[in-house]
């Protein structure tokens, strides 16, 4: 029960106090207090220092250690940076998303660890829907017209999905008719051990409407749109919240019924659709790379491509699926600090627009050379983990049985870039016309100091290649059926 | 029984298409409330139980009451005008909706033979998700658009009362409150929107572009 207490209690019961407390220090003092205790409980069962035994619908597998690790992360160093965030002047408008901010904050963790503990696809649903209703009004935190204009489009587009989603669920539950699952609850153990029985039609149409149903949550091509908008026009920190935690989140549930499909004769139809999805994903973030105009909507698209990249790397299987576990770690700590650092540039330049900033080498100092590197650890440059994991990734599709992906993948991705880095580049260095009145040049703030260490972090991962991880990881594969 | 109720959800779909009043939309969520919290109640009728009646009460309570007043309230505060603004004509919407749903039925009535199928509370509730999408894209209006995901949403509840799937309680309560908070923070964002951007239709919403 304490896990229970600490992962989905505590947040909810924060929650509630902030509805209560409008005092936005304590508010904050609370949430960083739980997000420590998210993280070190989950750093204890992911190392195995502490045996869960969750109760009612939730359960914990490799699987879901690895993801409750990526989430308590992520949004540690979210809570961190809040409440400088916060404190920042804003329009007055905006002054009125500050008081729910670290409400619905502590709302998001509840439901993003109930949807990433839960081992039945009821509880799944419903926590993933809950995930949905809590980031949609913090994407509508600045309270103009583009940012409600994204919610509006993002909370719509994901609940038609997840409805999908949905009937998905219901197909495999028609799937079991006649077998020993019938009228048995839907956990997922009870279908992965049974799975050989049940109905391969309806198998195969539950699993293209989850993929597809989520997939608007994952932000995967074709349904990316709506997730494109609100990561870009959502505060910074929430950006790299959904970007680094929700999307993985919407992957588990994909994952989930992958696992199941996986004995069965729909194994190979199953690869072809992730391998299709993923694929296509990378080739419309190479499409868009050619016209960029506002940065924050290249991140976002950045985000599209690498999720396609773990999903194709799902997809192809082998030694490309513990790329792609590798991969959805590296990039959510990549994702944090990249949108951390655009969000500090947006501040100063007061536009997303990518022609109307340039110089941020000469202006903001430290922040151009945390956006710097943290490019090029997006793009997978050595020593930076996304480097190790893309290698894996193409290693897995080089030794699979269509190389062709891989010709495809490394096209697209040097295209992507190579524009990308043109953009960059020509923000941090082009000589622009831009006077600021106050332009903190030494200022070293919390961010700044977050962005250092997430960055530090994905290199010390990367290179100590902690043993944990690793044999998490193998018995991740091993649930999969992968024998390396 | 079932498959009486499931027709007259049907029929309400059509109702659907032919209706050009947003009143319209919002009393056909209402009935279609109604028939499905009949159709959850009945099993109970046989071995009543006071734990079995929360399901069906809170159903009720949600679909009959909250979420068709709470619609209702948007109209009338926002004044939205009455009628619903089609993209097509309603002749051609009848008739892709019928197209629709006699396929439906049709393909429904073979899976039939292969899977132990409910095939009339199956279709029906499969029509309603189609149709809840038709209603996305050919209307204009946002209103609308929150009523067809709501009909979808109906659907696919008829749908899981016909695959006779054993979710818990409470599972199914929270999947009614998820979809109860996801309608009311579409009200709020329709109010916002219309008072922000002066309008409630889908051509407002065009200034997030690649």
């Amino acid at each position: 029960m304490f896990d229970l207490f600490i992962f989905i209690l505590l947040p909810l019961l924060t929650s509630v106090f902030c509805y209560f407390v409008k005092n936005l220090r304590i508010q904050f003092s609370a949430s960083i207090l739980v997000s420590v205790l998210h993280l070190a409980l989950s750093l204890s069962v992911f190392t195995g220092y502490y045996q869960t035994n969750l109760p009612f619908f939730f359960g914990i597998d490799s699987l879901s250690k690895l993801f409750i690790v990526i989430l308590s992360n992520v949004y540690f160093w979210v809570v961190l940076v809040s409440f400088s965030f916060l404190k920042r002047p804003v329009a007055s408008k905006a002054q009125e998303g500050k008081k729910y901010y670290f409400l619905l904050l502590n709302f998001y963790l509840t439901a993003n660890s109930a949807a990433i503990l839960s081992n039945h696809f009821g509880m799944y649903w419903v926590a993933a829907e809950a995930t949905t209703s809590s980031v949609a009004p913090l994407i509508y935190f600045y309270r103009n017209e583009e940012a409600l204009e994204a919610m509006w489009k993002y909370l719509f587009l994901v609940s038609v999905g997840i409805a999908f989603a949905f009937i998905g669920i219901l197909f495999l539950t028609l799937s079991a008719k006649g077998t020993s699952l019938e009228g048995q609850q839907l956990f997922f153990w009870e279908f992965i051990k049974n799975a050989n029985q049940l109905n391969p039609i309806w198998l195969k149409a539950s699993f293209i409407f989850i993929f597809v149903g989520l997939s608007t949550k994952i932000g995967i091509a074709p349904m990316h749109t709506a997730d494109i908008d609100a990561t870009s026009n959502a505060p910074s920190p929430i950006a790299a919240l959904m970007s680094g935690s929700l999307r993985i989140t919407g992957l588990l549930g994909v994952m989930r019924i992958f696992q199941i499909i996986q004995p069965t004769s729909s194994y190979e139809f199953a690869k072809v659709i992730l391998i299709i999805g993923g694929l296509f994903s990378v080739f419309v973030t190479f499409v868009y790379m050619f016209k960029v105009n506002n940065y924050k909507r290249m991140l976002a698209y950045s985000s599209v491509e690498h999720l396609g990249l773990i999903t194709l790397g799902i997809g192809i299987g082998g030694l490309a699926f513990v790329g792609a576990m590798y991969h959805a770690i590296y990039n959510s700590i990549t994702k944090a600090a990249l949108f951390l650092t655009a969000g500090n540039i947006h501040r100063i330049y007061k536009t997303r627009e990518v022609d109307k900033v340039n110089s941020v080498l000469n202006l903001m100092p430290a922040t151009g050379w945390i956006f710097l590197l943290s490019f090029l650890a997006i793009s997978g440059i050595p020593p930076f983990g996304i480097f190790f994991s893309e290698i894996k990734i193409f290693e897995g599709m080089l030794f699979s049985d269509k190389p062709v992906v891989l010709f495809l993948t490394m096209f697209f991705l040097l295209f992507i870039f190579i524009n990308m880095g043109r953009i960059i580049f020509s923000m941090l260095y082009k000589k622009g016309e831009n006077d600021f009145q106050e332009v903190d040049k030494k200022q070293f703030r919390l961010i700044h100091f977050a962005a250092i260490l997430l960055l530090i972090l994905l290199v010390s991962i990367a290179i100590a290649s902690p043993d944990v991880l690793y044999r998490n990881i193998i018995n991740i594969s091993k649930d999969f059926g992968i024998n390396l | 029984m079932e498959n009486v109720l499931s027709i007259l959800f049907c029929l309400s779909l059509f109702y659907l298409a032919i209706t050009s009043r947003v009143k319209g939309y919002v009393s056909v969520l209402q009935l279609q409330g109604v028939l499905l919290s009949i159709i959850v109640i009945l099993p109970f009728l046989k071995n009543f139980s006071v734990y079995g009646l929360i399901l069906p009460v809170t159903l009720i309570l949600i679909k009959v009451f909250l979420i068709p007043r709470y619609i209702n309230k948007i109209i009338l505060d926002l004044d939205i005008k009455r009628v619903i603004e089609p993209t097509i004509q309603q002749f051609t919407f009848l008739l892709l909706v019928i197209t629709s749903t006699v396929l439906i039925f049709v393909v429904s009535n073979i899976l039939s033979q292969n899977t132990e199928l409910n095939v009339i509370p199956f279709a029906s509730g499969f029509s309603a998700v189609v149709i809840g999408i038709y209603v996305i894209i050919f209307r204009r209006k946002l209103i609308v658009h929150v009523a067809g995901f709501l009909v979808l949403e109906n659907g696919i509840f008829l749908f899981g009362t016909a695959v006779a799937s054993e979710l818990p309680m409470l599972i199914e309560l929270g999947i009614l409150l998820d979809v109860f908070v996801v309608v009311f923070l579409m009200g709020i964002a329709l109010n916002k929107i219309s008072s922000t951007l002066s309008g409630f239709d889908v051509s407002i919403l065009g200034r997030l572009k690649d």
